[in-house]
């Protein structure tokens, strides 16, 4: 029972990350360190969603420090993320807030959703920079509050545009999510949106709870209207939504937002059977992905260290934490200064602000009030061979000149918050 | 029309479930008066085992689930002799330990597994039979339903032409009456927990390749074997297996023609009018005080 | 209430008030939720004394919180008024529920309730508006009295520590009148106290009303400090804390619950910030505690506390 022994230690190795004490390099004496907090869930089940991203910023400030730090004002500084576990809890997230503004973090990153509400009074208050990775908790009263690489879910409407481009023939579809506000229903009026603007009819959408254990019920209800397209707006339950696709013989496209661990998705299916799935998240040694106007410092390298690392734990927001902390690092740099609104100020007075994928701009001021959200160009991805690759890259932004009425109709016809 | 043969299918496959996390339940309540709050973590003891064993290690699926089923079952005695004997008089205090439990099981399978996302497991039989031109079942749901009908024919048959389970049903109906007739009260508590909870096992070994697999899985199954009980009547074993299939004809046909989240709450709702209508369930017996 | 008990009384309430600038920051807010547990587990105590263990306690904490909530959000109304409407919206709530939940007794009620307290967290799930889906309501201004900051955790505190007070004494009181013991009555010898004519339902009803109402204002004391409300706060987990929390302090007297919540949480915050034991193991270290407090001190944490303390005044007699 070898094997068991190692899944044993994988657990331990996990438990001692989650103990916030992932820092590996060390500290000479006199040397300086900026402290990046992370308020994010690490256990639970949003925890796929919170801990790969501080095994993330682990990475990346390994590098950075072993090449010496970052100079910002004059000063040499070491890089040191702080964890927080709040579970996705409210009560826990203020203290967790409140325990790493006092251990003097620089920036708090988090995930979203009612966690950054419960904090967002208080970091406007104490004058403290919040990034989050949901531009929709952006309001007019959060100045403080930022999205500088991940733009969910309003990036889903360029896989839908290639998906129309490349596929004429598709022309009604059906979507199914969670009935959660952060994720599902914001993502499903983006899909919304997207569809109808290129003139493919919605015959349906079907939100879940959490509580679902058979999928082939939601599925055969969604596949009696015959669709031409499967949609999964930011469903985490795409493992088994697909393998229910695939029981019933499903041919037409399918296109998700994320497709975390598609290995399993192709060990429960087939190699053909995800071919050519849609979605938006690279994996990070895509060819595409190694060129200059990428800003993400060494994709491949990084994700090579993380799957030697912590294997099988990628996920999307695997490489969007640490993308937070470089858009931070540059920030600093240009304020050459740590504090969080000097850098805030840096951030904001650059008007093709770095994005992972390329410059982005400020945006959100015509949808949530505020231009806090960075859009940029995003990645269409598709299953090719049994790997995740980058067909093109879009611009999230043009889309949203063009189409924000839509977008805003839809939001409001499922209730959720607009200007 | 192709859509009603499936949801038909669908529910009988459910129904089986739902019905294997129901009677261990009702089992263990009948006999021993305890409302075993970490059932739905046995359930998902047993999924964890099959990932272990046979995602990861290659064990064959078909000896991973009788593992599965004897590692439950050994959760199960423990619990009884352990936490549920010495509190024979305070149900509440068996509650509250098996609270306990389901913490303690939890967290070992956060550490067995680590944390990330849900674990799968890949269906090991992975034929599709399709009957005429529509009906495509996967054989994986096939099997999990003749094993489910299977293990519940061995039960009932157990229960009703074996000396035990006719000692087992007494106990069930009065268990101080039982006593003086000479049955053995705690013999007879082992065997109701080690049944209850190898069922447990079982579904949760059957359910691995069907779906996530997370330390917190267990909720939805309590709940649903909550309702499925109470709907039943609590005292009833065939009252729970007919509300498990009832139930999951209802859930499964709200879900395919509305959405997933109306049927839960219309699930619910339903327990709460049976609760009112008819506090014993539908086909429940008065228990006297 | 004697003397002896007064001085005791205004001793913890003067050690409290001095506490938080002794606490790192951080701790504050702790105190918080502390003062608002204590008032959950204490209102709870009173449902329970009838001998009825309901699951419904902590979503009509989220009935009075949501209340309070939508009042101040899209009413406008201020805290001191929608605070008071929080317990008694609560309590309305409770009386209707009533007429089904009554109906049954001990695990059907258990199960009942929990099942109706389920139906409730879905319906502010499912109905987006107003009760905002999963995401609640956000942005919950906090009071607003004078000059006082109640954003920062001290001044909060104070506050909420006057309000548990209050609602702490009257529930000693309501627990100490006839009213009190003839719940009693009804937990220990229903069937006689039917027999000497005592509406066994309506004293039943009447705990469940009161305790909602309670659990209510903690409710809207809560999450005004949290400024958010979401049905995730009110869900089966935080109830099975409470569980905990009344069962290990020990549920026979007033203090009991108090003593659990106090110890317990002390207890988890030092375990978290020891770094002993990874978070993530910590409920397993609760499970362990639960189930050891079941098997060695059946009468709670309070119980070891009275025997010890009778022990020794014993000895000195």
């Amino acid at each position: 029972m070898g094997i068991t022994r190692r899944n044993l230690l994988r657990g331990t190795a996990a438990g001692i990350a989650v103990a916030g004490t992932g820092f590996s390099t060390q500290l000479l004496a006199g040397q300086k360190t900026v402290k990046i907090g992370l308020n994010i869930p690490m256990t639970g089940d949003y925890a796929p969603w919170g801990l790969p991203g501080l095994y993330g910023c682990n990475i990346v400030a390994n590098n950075i420090n072993a090449a010496g730090g970052v100079e910002i004002g004059g000063e040499t500084y070491m890089i040191e993320p702080v964890g927080y576990d709040h579970g996705y809890d409210t009560e826990k997230a203020i203290t967790g807030y409140n325990t790493l503004r006092h251990d003097d973090a620089a920036m708090i990153m988090m995930l979203g959703g009612s966690t950054v509400g419960s904090i967002i009074g208080r970091a406007q208050r104490n004058k403290m920079l919040v990034s989050t990775l949901l531009p929709s908790d952006i309001t007019p009263d959060t100045s403080n509050l930022v999205a500088p690489s991940e733009s969910h879910p309003l990036y889903n409407c360029t896989g839908v545009d290639w998906l129309a481009d490349n596929f004429p023939d598709a022309k009604s579809a059906v979507i199914v999510t969670t009935n959660d506000i952060e994720y599902g229903q914001q993502s499903a009026a983006v899909y919304q949106a997207a569809f109808e603007a290129r003139g493919i009819e919605v015959l349906d959408t079907n939100f879940h709870g959490f509580d679902v254990t058979d999928f082939a019920p939601i599925v055969q209800g969604l596949l009696a209207s015959k669709p031409d397209i499967f949609c999964m707006a930011t469903d985490v339950y795409t493992t088994p939504l697909i393998e229910a696709l695939y029981n019933q013989g499903y041919e037409g496209k399918i296109i998700s937002c994320t497709l975390d661990l598609y290995d399993e998705v192709i060990a429960k299916t087939s190699k053909e059977f995800v071919e050519g799935i849609i979605f938006q998240f690279p994996d990070f040694d895509d060819p595409a992905l190694q060129s200059d106007d990428i800003l993400f410092p060494d994709p491949s390298g990084f994700w090579d260290t993380f799957q030697k690392d912590y294997p099988g734990q990628w996920s999307a927001v695997a490489w969007e934490y640490p993308a937070n902390l470089v858009t931070w690092v540059s920030a600093a740099q240009a304020a050459g200064s740590i504090e969080p609104m000097d850098v805030l100020a840096a951030m904001k007075a650059n008007p093709n602000p770095p994005h992972v994928f390329g410059t982005g701009k400020w945006w959100g001021k015509d949808l949530y009030g505020l231009d806090n959200c960075v859009v940029g160009r995003w990645p269409v991805v598709t299953m090719q061979n049994g790997r995740a690759r980058i067909v093109e890259f879009r611009d999230v932004g043009a889309w949203l000149d063009k189409n924000l009425d839509i977008l805003k109709r839809k939001m409001q016809d499922l209730g959720l918050r607009t200007v | 029309m192709e859509l009603f043969l499936q949801s038909i299918v669908n529910s009988l496959i459910q129904g089986g479930f739902f019905a294997l996390w129901a009677v261990g339940l009702v089992l263990i309540f009948g006999v021993m008066g305890v409302v075993n709050f970490a059932h739905g973590e046995l359930v998902m003891v047993g999924a964890y085992t099959v990932w272990l064993l046979h995602a990861q290690n290659d064990v064959p699926f078909l000896i991973a689930i009788p593992v599965a089923i004897i590692i439950a079952m050994m959760i199960g005695l423990v619990m009884e002799r352990f936490l549920f004997r010495p509190n024979r008089t305070d149900p509440l205090a068996g509650l509250i330990c098996s609270i306990g439990v389901l913490f303690i099981l939890q967290v070992i399978a956060h550490e067995v597994g680590g944390t990330g996302p849900a674990k799968q497991v890949a269906p090991p039989f992975n034929q599709i039979v399709e009957i005429g031109e529509s009906l495509r079942i996967p054989m994986q749901r096939l099997f999990s339903l003749g094993v489910a009908i299977a293990s519940l024919g061995v039960l009932w048959f157990f229960l009703t032409k074996t000396k035990l389970g006719w000692a087992l049903r007494a106990v069930a109906l009065d268990r101080e009456a039982s006593a003086l007739q000479g049955i053995n009260i705690n013999r007879i508590s082992m065997i109701a927990i080690g049944v209850g909870a190898a069922m447990a096992g079982l579904a949760g070994a059957l359910m691995a390749p069907l779906q996530n697999i997370t330390p917190h899985m267990g909720h939805n199954v309590i709940i649903t074997a909550f309702i499925v009980t109470i709907v039943g009547g609590v005292g009833s074993l065939s009252g729970a297996v007919a509300a498990a299939f009832i139930y999951a004809a209802f859930h499964t046909f709200v879900t395919a023609y509305f959405n997933g989240t109306v049927a839960t709450i219309c699930g619910l709702l339903i327990m709460v009018v049976v609760l009112i209508i008819k506090p014993t369930g539908i086909m429940g017996v008065k228990v006297s005080e | 209430m004697s003397i002896k008990n007064l001085i005791i009384c205004i001793v913890i309430l003067a050690g409290l008030v001095a506490l938080p600038h002794f606490l790192a920051y951080n701790f504050q807010d702790l105190l918080i939720f502390l003062a608002v547990n204590v008032l959950v587990v204490v209102s709870y105590r009173l449902v329970t004394l009838t001998g009825e263990w309901s699951l419904i306690h902590v979503v009509m904490m989220g009935v009075g919180a949501y209340a309070s909530a939508m009042l101040s959000k899209m009413a406008g109304f201020p805290f001191w008024i929608s605070m008071p409407i929080a317990g008694l919206t609560a309590a309305t709530i409770a009386a209707l529920l009533c007429f089904p939940l009554f109906r049954m007794t001990q695990f059907y009620f258990l199960i009942g309730s929990f099942a109706a307290g389920e139906a409730i967290r879905l319906v502010w799930i499912y109905f987006i508006d107003p009760f905002g889906g999963s995401s609640g309501i956000n942005n919950l201004p906090p009071p607003e009295l004078g000059d006082i900051d109640f954003y920062e955790p001290i001044p909060y505190f104070y506050m909420t520590l006057i309000i548990v007070t209050i609602s702490l004494f009257i529930l000693y009181r309501i627990e100490k009148s006839r009213v009190g013991l003839t719940l009693n009555a009804v937990h220990w010898k229903a069937p006689l106290a039917e027999s000497v004519g005592v509406d066994t339902w309506k004293y039943r009803s009447l705990a469940l009303i009161v305790g909602s109402f309670f659990v209510g204002i903690a409710g809207a004391l809560k999450v005004h400090y949290l400024g958010v409300v979401t049905p995730h706060q009110f869900g089966i987990g935080v109830m099975v804390f409470v569980l905990i929390w009344v069962i290990v302090g020990g549920y026979a007297s007033f203090v009991g619950p108090i003593i659990g919540v106090v110890v317990l949480t002390v207890f988890d915050q030092g375990l978290r910030a020891s770094g002993i034991v990874d978070p993530a193991v910590q409920p397993a270290v609760y499970g362990a505690v639960l189930i050891a407090s079941i098997l060695f001190m059946p009468e709670g944490l309070e119980g070891i506390g009275k025997r010890f303390f009778s022990k020794s005044s014993g000895e000195n007699a």
